[in-house]
C-alpha cells in the first residue's frame, strides 16, 4: 500500500480463536488501583 | 466502527471494531471520513434508526442494547442478544457510493486522480483484510453474562486499615475506610488465601495484593502469609502472584530483600514534584514526605533491576500540569511510573472539574512528545497510561468483561469482609459476603457480572470500548449513580490517553522503519 501503514492488523477478531482463559492479570493489581485499563496488558494464553 | 484523528503530525485511523490501526496519508485519512459518514451515521441506539424497533436497555436497564436487534419476549433478566446479522465483517460498499466520494476528493479537497486513485486502492484492499469498516460480531460473546460461572482469581488484602500518612484525598479516610483502625490477623487472611484457592477453578495463577491503609504496618503478617501461600501452591497446582501498595516510610533492606525475593510487583505511591508530593501526601502532623520517601524509592526501583514496580502518583486540580510530575519521576531515575486522576468527591477543592479537561488533555499531548522524545534518545520510561499493546493484547473476552471487580477481583477487610472492590470498601450496600461464609449476597454480585461494555449505554458507541472495557465501577457510582454509569471526565481523559499511545507506537514504528 502506498498511502497506508498498518500498525496492528484484525488482531480482536482472530483473538477470538483461543481467546478467554483468564489467566492474565487483573487490571487494578498491576499499577493503578483508581481507573480500568486492560489494553495495555499483555496476553498470557499459552496456546494462543 | 472508526476512529480517526490527527496527532503530533500523524493521521491515525483506528477500525475499532477488528481492532486494526493504521497511519494514513491526507487523502486516505479524508476518504476514509467521507466514507464512514455515509456508512456508520453517529447514533446511539437502533430505535433511533428504525422507530419500531426498541432498544432492550430502555425496558431492563440491566439488559444491554445489541443495536439493530429487536428483544425477544421470554428472554431470561440480564441475557444479553447474540448477534444474528450475517456472518460477513465488512460491509459491500455499493459502487455510487465508491464514486461519489472519488468526485467529493477532488472537487472538494482538490487532491490528484493518481493521488485517489492509490488511495481508494489502499482503502479497497484494507477493507477485503477486514481491517477497515468491520462490523461488530462480538455480541456472541455476551450471550449471557449474568448466567456465566466466574472465578475468583484475584484478592485486594486491605492487610491494615491504617496508615502513617494522612494524605488529603485518601478514598480510605486515611487508612480507616469509614471504620475503625484495624490490622488483619494471619488468621483471617489465611482464610482469605483458602477462599481464593477453593474458589479459583482452574485457574492457576492466583493475584494477591497487600493493600492498605499501609500494609507495612501490619509487616509481620504480610511475610506469613506469603509463606502460607507459597506452601500451598503445590497441593493445588496454583502460583501466586502477590504485589505490595506502599507509601515507603517504613521501607528498609529487609522489606526490599523480601519484597524482591516474593513479590511480582511493587507499587510505590509518590505524587512527583516535592511541593506536590508534600502538600497532597503529609505525615499526620503536617510534615511533607518527599524527603524521607524518594531516596528509599530510588534505592528499591534499582534494587528490582528497576522491573516489575511502579511509583504511582495521583494529580489533583492543585496540579494539572501534571506532565511535569511524570517527567520528574524520570528525573530522579525512575523507570516504570504511573500518575493518574484524583477520584474524589465533586464538592473538594482539589477535585478535577470538567472546565479543567482541556488543560489535562494538553498536558498528555505535552507528556506523548517528551515521551517520544526521551524514546528516541535512549533515555526513555514507562507511562502506565501511554503503554499500549496492539498486537499481542488481551482477548475479545478479557476487554469486553473489563476490571472484574465483584467478581473475580475482591477487597477482603482486617476482619474478612469481602467487598467488590477495594474502592467500595466500607461502604455497607456493597458488602458482598465474608471468608468463613464466602459470598452470601450473589445478588450483588450478579449485578457486577453485567458490567461490560455492551452493558453501559455510554459505551456501546464509544471508540475506546475496547481499550478501557468501560471503565473502574466504582468511578461510575461515584458519579453516575450506577455501576453500569460513566465517569465522564474520567472518559475523556482515557480517550485522550489512548490516542496518545497509539500516536506514540506510530512515531517510534516510523523511527524503527
Amino acid at each position: 500500500m502506498k498511502k497506508v501503514k498498518t500498525l496492528s492488523g484484525n488482531t480482536l477478531k482472530e483473538s477470538m480463536k483461543k481467546g478467554g482463559c483468564g489467566e492474565c492479570q487483573t487490571s487494578c493489581q498491576s499499577a493503578c488501583k483508581t481507573s480500568c485499563t486492560v489494553g495495555n496488558q499483555s496476553c498470557e494464553n499459552a496456546n494462543r | 466502527m472508526i476512529h480517526q484523528y490527527k496527532n503530533n503530525g500523524y493521521n491515525i485511523v483506528m477500525d475499532v471494531n477488528s481492532g486494526a490501526v493504521h497511519v494514513v496519508d491526507d487523502v486516505v485519512y479524508d476518504a476514509v471520513a467521507l466514507m464512514e459518514a455515509e456508512l456508520e451515521p453517529k447514533t446511539a441506539c437502533a430505535a433511533e434508526l428504525e422507530p419500531e424497533t426498541v432498544c432492550a436497555a430502555e425496558l431492563e436497564p440491566e439488559t444491554a442494547c445489541a443495536a439493530g436487534q429487536e428483544p425477544e419476549a421470554g428472554q431470561g433478566a440480564g441475557a444479553i442478544r447474540a448477534e444474528d446479522s450475517p456472518a460477513a465483517d465488512s460491509p459491500e460498499i455499493p459502487a455510487e457510493l465508491w464514486s461519489r466520494v472519488e468526485r467529493q476528493l477532488a472537487e472538494k479537497y482538490g487532491y490528484s486522480a493518481q493521488d485517489i486513485a492509490d488511495a481508494m486502492s489502499d482503502i479497497q484492499e484494507l477493507i477485503e483484510a477486514e481491517q477497515l469498516f468491520t462490523q461488530d460480531i462480538y455480541h456472541d460473546y455476551v450471550i449471557d453474562f449474568k448466567k456465566r460461572k466466574t472465578v475468583v482469581k484475584a484478592l485486594c488484602l486491605h492487610i491494615a486499615h491504617d496508615c502513617n500518612l494522612a494524605c488529603r484525598y485518601c478514598f480510605a479516610e486515611e487508612g480507616e475506610y469509614h471504620g475503625r483502625r484495624a490490622l488483619m490477623s494471619f488468621e483471617v487472611g489465611k482464610k482469605a488465601l483458602d477462599f481464593l484457592i477453593a474458589n479459583s477453578g482452574n485457574r492457576k495463577h492466583l493475584e494477591v495484593d497487600f493493600f492498605g491503609g499501609e500494609p507495612l504496618m501490619n509487616w509481620d503478617v504480610v511475610k506469613r502469609l506469603v509463606e502460607y501461600g507459597r506452601s500451598q501452591e503445590a497441593e493445588h497446582d496454583k502460583q501466586f502472584r502477590f504485589t505490595l501498595t506502599t507509601n515507603g516510610v517504613l521501607l528498609n533492606d529487609e522489606i526490599m530483600e523480601f519484597c524482591n525475593r516474593e513479590m511480582s510487583n511493587v507499587v510505590m505511591s509518590l505524587d512527583g514534584r516535592k511541593e506536590v508530593n508534600d502538600r497532597m501526601r503529609p505525615f499526620r502532623k503536617g510534615a511533607g514526605s518527599y524527603d524521607i520517601i524518594v531516596p528509599k524509592f530510588q534505592k528499591f526501583a534499582e534494587s528490582r533491576g528497576q522491573m516489575n514496580y511502579y511509583v504511582r502518583g495521583t494529580f489533583t486540580r492543585y496540579n494539572l500540569d501534571f506532565a511535569s510530575d511524570v517527567l520528574h519521576f524520570a528525573d530522579l531515575g525512575f523507570k516504570q511510573m504511573s500518575v493518574e486522576p484524583v477520584v474524589a468527591s465533586p464538592d473538594e477543592p482539589y477535585a478535577i472539574r470538567k472546565e479543567d479537561l482541556p488543560q489535562i488533555l494538553a498536558e498528555y499531548d505535552r507528556l506523548a512528545v517528551e515521551y517520544i522524545k526521551r524514546k528516541k534518545e535512549g533515555r526513555g520510561f514507562n507511562f502506565f497510561h501511554f503503554m499500549i499493546d496492539l498486537n499481542q493484547g488481551p482477548c475479545v473476552a478479557k476487554r469486553l468483561s473489563g476490571c472484574g471487580s465483584g467478581t473475580e477481583y475482591l477487597a477482603v477487610t482486617p476482619w474478612g469482609d469481602l467487598y467488590p472492590c477495594h474502592q467500595f470498601v466500607g461502604q455497607e450496600q456493597f458488602l458482598l459476603g465474608n471468608v468463613d461464609e464466602g459470598i452470601t449476597n450473589t445478588e450483588l454480585r450478579d449485578e457486577f457480572k453485567l458490567v461490560n461494555v455492551y452493558a453501559k449505554d455510554k459505551c456501546r458507541n464509544c471508540f475506546a470500548r475496547f481499550y478501557c472495557s468501560g471503565g473502574c465501577a466504582a468511578n461510575a457510582w461515584n458519579y453516575d449513580g450506577s455501576i453500569t454509569g460513566a465517569y465522564e471526565i474520567g472518559c475523556e481523559m482515557q480517550k485522550k490517553r489512548i490516542e496518545c499511545a497509539i500516536m506514540i507506537k506510530a512515531a517510534l514504528a516510523e523511527d524503527e522503519a
